[in-house]
């Protein structure tokens, strides 16, 4: 099996190449699809497709190979993590280790941890911002994680050794936004990556 | 320290058909592929208003249907649906206010679904204050610069949250 490539110390100069790539867009809002819509081709990608519940997720799944899903969490008619459980265990679909990353506009760290539980590569905070997306493309890009397959869990390791933050890359000043007091506090982007990337071997918090 | 892999797991590498193209050489440099995606969505924000519009007039129809007496969760799904979108694409499309409102307006639904009696004007209230902030003066401002709306909505929320049963006081 062919190694994947070091991460790159800093991902700040780090560009992707989206060309020919078949990206789906799974969320139930359409305007919310035709931003994401525009800031992919921004980036470049020209093979765009979405999908605005569950049934069209696994439909296009079943039709052609989707090189990465971009989900959100609330997708119906169950919820995204449902539908990336479904992909990771279903072993008849070559899809079953496409990226997925988790779109979600209630980051907290239940969901953020529901999300790595379910087999996301990665949790995204909506509203998000250009730079936003693109450097969680990229992080996906250059994520060397390993796949787990047991009886309880299919998907990348979600125990390895905590790397930091790539240099460079992360949140913009102007992304922060004040929101109305919660019961369980949203977490930063960072916190989310630091999540994700956060145990220690063994550790699953 | 190297802990032995369970016999039941199994550990593997997968280098994705994404990871093998996006690492290619001749993406657009990062910079320009922010600038240009950014430049896409402002090609949109135009339309951005007529849809906010449109939403609000699907949220206000979801409010008929929900009265203080007779409210179930299909309602309360289709004004938190509503919400959610105005919250995820407010900031985005400019509108900081609206992505703020929608978001207090979808805390106020979580607490009707944990229990707290449903308050037809307190989502009244957010949906007037989605319409002002939907209009060009507010659209560059934020939280801080509204604070007594600020703290009014805060208000309603803290009040929803406190009147979740178990959560007085």
């Amino acid at each position: 099996m062919q190694a994947i490539e070091q991460k790159p110390r800093s991902l700040k100069n780090v560009s992707v190449n989206l060309r020919g790539l078949t990206i789906l867009i799974a969320d139930p809002g359409n305007f919310m699809r035709r931003v994401i819509y525009g800031m992919l081709r921004g980036f470049g990608a020209n093979r765009i497709l979405e999908a605005a519940d569950a049934a069209d997720v696994l439909s296009a799944l079943m039709q052609q190979k989707i090189d990465i899903l971009i989900l959100d969490a609330k997708l119906p008619p169950h919820n995204g993590l449902a539908v990336t459980q479904a992909i990771r265990r279903n072993t008849d679909n070559e899809n079953r280790t496409l990226p997925i990353l988790i779109m979600t506009s209630d980051a907290q760290q239940s969901t953020v941890k529901e999300a790595r539980d379910a087999g996301a590569n990665m949790v995204v905070a909506k509203p998000m911002s250009p730079t936003t997306l693109y450097d969680r493309l990229v992080w996906i890009a250059f994520d060397r994680r390993q796949f787990i397959d047991c009886p309880t869990y299919f998907g990348p390791d979600r125990r390895f050794k905590i790397e930091g933050y790539p240099t460079g890359v992360g949140r913009r000043a102007s992304d922060r936004i004040e929101v109305a007091a919660a019961t369980e506090p949203n977490l930063e982007q960072d916190d989310i990556d630091s999540l994700f990337q956060a145990a220690r071997a063994g550790q699953s918090e | 320290m190297t802990a032995k892999t369970p016999p039941n797991v199994r550990i593997f590498s997968v280098k994705t058909r994404f990871q093998e193209l996006a690492q290619r050489p001749g993406g657009v440099p990062r910079e320009l592929a922010i600038q240009q995606a950014e430049s896409q969505i402002a090609d949109i924000k135009p339309e951005f208003i007529g849809w906010v519009d449109h939403e609000l007039q699907q949220l206000t129809q979801a409010l008929r249907k929900a009265t203080d007496r007779n409210v179930d969760n299909a309602a309360l799904d289709e004004i938190q649906f509503r919400a959610r979108q105005l919250r995820d694409t407010g900031t985005t499309m400019g509108f900081v206010l609206i992505t703020f409102i929608a978001d207090n307006l979808c805390r106020v639904i979580d607490t009707v679904k944990n229990g707290a009696p449903y308050d037809g004007e307190v989502v009244d209230c957010h949906v007037d204050a989605l319409n002002l902030a939907r209009q060009d003066a507010y659209r560059s401002l934020g939280p801080d610069d509204v604070p007594e709306m600020t703290r009014g909505l805060h208000r309603m929320l803290e009040r929803a949250n406190r009147s979740i049963p178990g959560r007085a006081g």
